[in-house]
C-alpha cells in the first residue's frame, strides 16, 4: 500500500517535471510553419459565395486570379498572376465593352480524384479559359446564390443566363438532374463570356467598368473545374465542394476540420513550382516598393527576385476567444495578433511598442484599412433632409461642427483610427492628407451660430417652442454600443437639441433603411477595391437606399451626380482628382454625412517574422512572409518553462492542514 | 416497470410535441427568413441575392407547409442543412460529440470520484476543523463565477505557471491530454465546491442513523462503514442528480468548450447562436429536450436498481 502511494507521488511529480504549454508537436519547431489563430470557423471555401476577409486568409492563398495586387506597392496596383499581362479596355461599336485576359499556358489544377471524372486515371489538368467562364456562370447561377451577383451582372447577357437557367430548371426536371458543366452549356453560357481559344478569356461588359480588372483579382474569379463541382456533393462519404477547394495557388488544403485546425502546405502544381523559369511577377520576391520598405528591410538584396513561397506550412487554429489567443501570441505560439482591448496599454505606450514588448523584439505595424465609419442624415427627411433647404443644411453642419472624433477614437478605441474628413481613406486614390473639413473642426460656438441661422436657436423649434427633436437610429442595442452613442447625443445636448438613441436589432434597422423611417443614423463601409468609385458611388443618387443601393442618406445632387459618373470611367490622373475635389467640396457644404473614422489595425509581429507588410486591403500576404524557425524554437523555450513548485506548495500546505486533524481525530477516538 | 416506462414515455412525447411547437413559433413565426438570410450571405448581398437565398432554403413556402415540414424532419431525425454554412447537421452532430464527450467524460468522472471521495472525507471528520474548512472552502468555490475560474485559470495554470497550453484541441492520442488537461481540471474545481456541499449533508444523514451506530456497535471499521453502508445507502439522492446529468455529457459545456477552443457541441450552440444558424439551434433544443426526458427516466429506473424497496408502477 504504501509502495502504491509512493508510486503515486512519483507519478505526479513526473507529470509535472514533463508538463508543458506546447500546444503543437514538438517537430514542428525546426519547419518553417506559420501559425494564426481564427476566431470563428469558417462558412465556405466556396470562392463565388466567400465573402469575408476572415475566409480570404484560406481562400486568397488556394485560389490564384487572373491578376493580383503588388505585394509592396502603394496605392493598390494590380499586376498579372495567372493572366499574361493586365488587360487593357476595348470598346466595341455598339458602346459595349471588352476585355481579353491571356492566361499562361501550361498551368495546372492540384492533383485530387475529382479529375478521374473527366479522364479514368487522372489527378489533375491543365488549367483553362473555360475554368473561368464556368465560375462566372457559377456566380451567375441562382442556386448558387452569390453574393456579388449585382456587380458581375454588369457582363453581357449574364441576368439573361441565369433567368433561363431558373426557368429551364423549374420546368425540366431532367434538364435540372443533369451535369452542372452540361445545364450551363445547354443554356449556351453567357453571351458576354467568351473563350476564343484554350488560353483566351474575353469579357464583354454592357457599359463602361473599368474597376472590373479589381474584382479578376478576387478569388471570386478563379480558375474552378467542373468535375470539383460535379465530385464534390456531399454523396457517399464524397465532401462538399465549399469544404474542399481545388487550389490554383500557392498552397493547397492538406487538412480541414472546420472547427478547429485548417493546414495549408505548399501546392507542387502552382505555376510558380512549375515554371520557375518564367519567373512570372507573383511567382518571385517582387524588387520595388516604398522608401518604407527599404528602410524596414522588405526590399534587401538577399530577398529580392528570390521564388516564392518561403513558408512550407501555414496552420489556422480556432480561437474563438481573445484572451487565450492573445496569451498564446506573447507566449510565441502564434506569430501575429492584433491588440486586444484589455493589454492595449500594457502593449502600446505614446503610440509605440512599451518597453517590455520591445525587449521581447516584437514589431508594431500600422495600417489604415480603407473603411469608413459615418452619421448619415436621410436626405429625403423634412427636418434634417434636402427637403428642408437651407435650414436642413446649416442644421447639418452644425450637428457635424460637434462632434469631436478625436476624443472619441481616443476614449472607445485607444486612439485607433484616422479622423475622416472626406469619404476617401489614406491609401485610395483622391485621398488628401492636407485637407481639413471646416465643419469637421470641432467648434461649439460656431455650431450655437449655425443652429440659429438655421432657425433653431439655443436648439429650440420655434414650431413647438420646445427643443428640436431626432430620432438616432442604430442596428446596434448592446449596453456597450450604447454608452459610445451616447458620446454623440451628448455631444448635440451642447447645442440643445433633444436627439434620442432608437436602437434595434441590425434586421429591423435594414428594414427601416429600406422603407426610409429614419432621420439619423450611423453605419460604415468597408471597401471592395482600392478604387475612389467604391467610396464615392455611396453617396451618389441612384443608389438610394430606398431603390435597393447603397445610398442610406439618399444623397441625390446632380452636380455631384454628374461628376460622379465623370470620375467612374476615368483613369487616376488630374482630370480625376479635379472632379473628386469637385465632389468633395459639394459633401464639405451639403454634410449627407458627418465623416467619422477610418479605422486603423495595429498588428504585433514576433521578431521572427520576415517580410510582413501590413495591408489595410485583405491581400495573399502569405507566399511573401518568411519565418526565423530557429530563432522562434529558441525563445519560446526560453518564455515558457514550466514553473512547478506551486504544486509542490499547495501540496505541503494541504498536507499540513488535514494530517494534524487527522491525528488529533485518531488520538482523541481511541 | 416496463408499464410505467411506456406511461412516462407517452408523457415525454407529448411534452417533446409541445417543445417543437414552441420551437416552430420561435423560429419561423417570431424570426424572419429575412435575418436569417442575411447572416448566411453577408452584409453586402444585394436584396435579389436575400430572395434567392430564402427561396433556395425553402423559407418562403406557406406556413403550413413549413409547420409539417418541421414536425417531419425532427420526429424522423432527418435534421436537413445548417442556415448559417449549409452542411448537413447530422454531420456537424457527429463531428462535435466526439471533442465534447473527450471532454465531459473525464470530467464527469473525476467530478464524482473527488466530490463524493472528499465529502466522505469531511464527513467523516464532521464536527473538526477539516470538516469547518472543507465547508468554508466549498462555500467560497462555490460563490465564485465560472467565467473568473475559466479566465484566472487559464491565467494562472496556462499563462504563470505555464503547465498547459491555455486553450486549443487536438484529438491526436499524443496532443489530446496536454489540451484537456487544463479545462478539465478547471472545471473540476469550479463543480467540486457544490458537490462537496451537496453529498456531505447527504452523508451526514445517513452518518446520524441507526444502522451507523449499530455496526459502529458490532465492530465494524470505519473505512467498512462509510464506503460500504453509507455510500450504498446514500445512493438514492446521488443517483438523483448524477444520472440527470449523464446524457448531457453528448451536449459538451457551452463556456468550455468556447473559451479553450474545443469542437464540440457546446461550441456548435454557441456558434449556432452568433451565426442566426436556426437549423442548427433548432435541432440543438430538440434534442436537449429528448435528452431531459430520458434522463427522467433513466433516473427513476436506477432508483429500482439501488434500492429494491422502490417499485415503479
Amino acid at each position: 500500500m504504501k509502495g502504491l502511494g509512493v508510486a503515486a507521488v512519483a507519478a505526479i511529480c513526473a507529470a509535472l517535471t514533463a508538463c508543458t504549454n506546447n500546444p503543437y508537436p514538438d517537430a514542428d519547431e525546426t519547419e518553417k510553419v506559420r501559425y494564426r489563430a481564427l476566431p470563428a470557423p469558417l462558412k465556405t471555401l466556396d470562392p463565388a459565395v466567400s465573402y469575408t476577409s476572415l475566409e480570404h486568409k484560406i481562400t486568397a492563398n488556394v485560389y490564384e486570379t487572373l491578376l493580383e495586387y503588388h505585394y509592396l506597392k502603394r496605392p493598390y496596383t494590380l499586376m498579372p498572376a495567372l493572366a499574361e499581362a493586365v488587360p487593357e479596355p476595348r470598346t466595341l461599336s455598339d458602346g459595349r465593352v471588352a476585355y481579353t485576359f491571356r492566361l499562361r499556358p501550361g498551368m495546372r489544377f492540384q492533383d485530387d480524384p475529382a479529375f478521374a471524372l473527366g479522364e479514368a486515371g487522372r489527378t489533375t489538368r491543365e488549367i483553362l479559359a473555360s475554368d473561368i467562364a464556368f465560375e462566372l456562370s457559377r456566380i451567375a447561377d441562382p442556386d448558387v446564390a452569390s453574393p456579388v451577383f449585382a456587380t458581375f451582372a454588369k457582363i453581357d447577357g449574364f441576368r439573361a443566363f441565369s433567368e433561363q437557367l431558373k426557368q429551364r430548371r423549374e420546368s425540366d426536371p431532367d434538364f435540372a438532374a443533369q451535369r452542372i458543366d452540361r445545364q450551363y452549356a445547354a443554356i449556351g453560357g453567357i453571351s458576354g463570356v467568351r473563350t476564343p481559344s484554350a488560353h483566351e478569356l474575353e469579357i464583354i461588359l454592357s457599359e463602361r467598368y473599368p474597376q472590373i480588372l479589381y474584382w479578376f483579382a478576387m478569388p471570386f474569379t478563379t480558375p474552378v473545374p467542373w468535375e470539383a463541382i460535379a465530385y464534390y456533393d456531399g454523396q457517399e462519404g464524397r465532401d462538399f465542394f465549399k469544404d474542399h477547394p481545388i487550389s490554383v495557388g500557392p498552397f493547397q488544403i492538406a487538412e480541414y476540420r472546420r472547427r478547429s485546425l485548417i493546414v495549408l502546405t505548399r501546392n507542387p502544381n502552382w505555376y510558380g513550382a512549375l515554371h520557375p523559369q518564367w519567373r512570372a511577377p507573383g511567382t518571385v520576391y517582387p524588387s520595388e516598393g516604398e522608401a518604407e520598405d527599404v528602410e524596414r528591410g522588405r526590399l534587401d538584396a538577399d530577398l529580392v527576385g528570390k521564388p516564392l513561397p518561403f513558408l512550407d506550412r501555414i496552420e489556422f487554429r480556432l480561437e474563438k476567444e481573445t484572451i487565450p489567443a492573445f496569451n498564446k501570441f506573447i507566449q510565441g505560439y502564434y506569430d501575429a495578433s492584433g491588440i486586444i482591448q484589455e493589454s492595449f496599454d500594457k502593449v502600446v505606450l505614446e503610440g509605440g511598442l512599451s518597453p517590455d514588448m520591445a525587449k521581447r523584439g516584437m514589431l508594431l505595424e500600422k495600417s489604415v484599412d480603407p473603411t469608413i465609419s459615418y452619421i448619415g442624415f436621410n436626405m429625403r427627411d423634412p427636418v434634417v433632409g434636402a427637403v428642408a433647404g437651407e435650414r436642413g443644411r446649416k442644421l447639418r453642419q452644425a450637428m457635424s461642427s460637434v462632434i469631436d472624433v478625436e476624443e472619441y477614437t481616443r476614449i472607445f478605441n485607444n486612439g485607433r483610427g484616422v479622423a475622416a474628413q472626406s469619404p476617401l481613406p489614406p491609401g485610395i486614390y483622391g485621398y488628401d492628407p492636407e485637407y481639413r473639413n471646416p465643419f469637421r473642426v470641432t467648434d461649439v460656438e460656431r455650431a450655437k451660430s449655425l443652429l440659429a441661422e438655421a432657425g433653431y436657436p439655443g436648439g429650440v423649434d420655434p414650431a413647438t417652442g420646445k427643443p428640436l427633436h431626432l430620432s438616432f437610429d442604430l442596428g446596434d442595442t448592446s449596453a456597450r454600443g450604447r454608452v459610445r452613442y451616447l458620446y454623440f447625443v451628448n455631444a448635440w445636448n451642447q447645442l440643445g437639441i433633444d436627439v434620442e438613441i432608437v436602437a434595434t436589432n441590425y434586421n429591423k434597422f435594414r428594414e427601416k433603411m429600406r422603407e426610409g423611417a429614419y432621420q439619423v443614423f450611423m453605419w460604415g463601409w468597408i471597401a471592395d477595391y482600392p478604387d475612389p468609385e467604391n467610396f464615392l458611388f455611396l453617396l451618389w443618387g441612384p443608389m438610394a437606399r430606398e431603390g435597393g443601393g447603397v445610398n442610406s442618406a439618399n444623397f441625390d445632387d446632380p452636380r455631384y451626380n454628374a461628376l460622379f459618373l465623370e470620375m467612374k470611367d476615368m483613369p487616376n490622373g488630374p482630370a480625376r482628382a479635379e472632379r473628386i475635389r469637385a465632389m468633395r467640396s459639394i459633401l464639405e457644404r451639403e454634410r449627407p454625412w458627418i465623416e467619422l473614422t477610418h479605422s486603423e489595425n495595429f498588428a504585433l509581429y514576433h521578431g521572427w517574422m520576415k517580410n510582413v507588410k501590413p495591408a489595410g486591403l485583405s491581400l495573399p500576404a502569405a507566399k511573401y512572409e518568411d519565418i526565423d524557425q530557429v530563432l522562434r524554437a529558441e525563445l519560446r523555450s526560453e518564455w515558457n518553462r514550466p514553473v512547478v513548485w506551486p504544486a509542490y506548495a499547495l501540496a505541503a500546505i494541504a498536507l499540513a492542514i488535514a494530517v494534524p486533524g487527522v491525528v488529533t481525530f485518531f488520538r482523541e477516538r481511541q | 416497470m416496463f408499464a410505467y416506462i411506456v406511461r412516462r414515455s407517452a408523457y415525454g412525447a407529448v411534452v417533446v410535441m409541445g417543445v417543437l411547437a414552441i420551437l416552430f413559433a420561435l423560429f419561423f413565426l417570431y424570426a424572419s427568413p429575412q435575418e436569417i438570410a442575411l447572416r448566411a450571405v453577408g452584409e453586402k448581398a444585394p436584396q435579389e441575392v436575400i430572395d434567392q437565398w430564402i427561396e433556395n432554403h425553402g423559407y418562403n413556402r406557406p406556413l403550413d407547409e413549413l409547420l409539417v415540414d418541421h414536425y417531419r424532419r425532427m420526429l424522423t431525425f432527418d435534421f436537413g442543412r445548417s442556415d448559417a454554412d449549409d452542411t448537413p447537421i447530422i454531420d456537424r452532430l457527429r463531428e462535435g460529440a466526439g471533442p465534447s464527450l473527450s471532454l465531459t467524460l473525464p470530467l464527469f468522472v473525476l467530478g464524482l470520484v473527488l466530490g463524493i471521495g472528499l465529502s466522505l472525507f469531511v464527513a467523516y471528520f464532521r464536527g473538526t476543523y477539516i470538516d469547518t474548512a472543507g465547508v468554508v472552502l466549498a462555500v467560497l468555490g462555490m460563490s465564485v463565477s465560472v467565467l473568473l475560474y475559466i479566465i484566472g485559470g487559464q491565467f494562472l495554470i496556462g499563462k504563470l505557471l505555464r503547465w498547459f497550453p491555455i486553450s486549443g484541441f487536438d484529438p491526436s492520442p499524443d496532443l489530446i491530454l496536454r489540451f484537456l488537461a487544463l479545462p478539465i481540471l478547471i472545471a473540476t474545481a469550479e463543480g467540486l465546491g457544490g458537490s462537496l456541499r451537496f453529498y456531505r449533508t447527504v452523508f451526514i444523514e445517513e452518518t446520524s442513523r441507526d444502522y451507523v451506530r449499530t455496526a459502529r456497535a458490532k465492530g465494524c471499521g470505519d473505512g467498512r462503514i462509510m464506503a460500504r453502508h453509507v455510500l450504498r445507502n446514500a445512493m438514492i439522492p446521488i443517483l438523483t442528480r448524477v444520472v440527470v446529468a449523464i446524457p448531457f455529457l453528448f451536449t459538451g459545456s457551452l463556456l468550455l468548450e468556447s473559451f479553450f477552443g474545443i469542437p464540440g457541441l457546446g461550441s456548435l450552440m454557441v456558434d449556432a447562436i452568433q451565426g442566426n444558424d436556426f437549423a442548427t439551434l433548432r435541432v440543438m433544443v430538440f434534442i436537449g429536450s429528448l435528452l431531459f426526458i430520458f434522463a427522467q427516466i433513466a433516473t427513476d429506473v436506477s432508483y429500482t436498481l439501488v434500492d429494491p424497496r422502490v417499485r415503479l408502477e
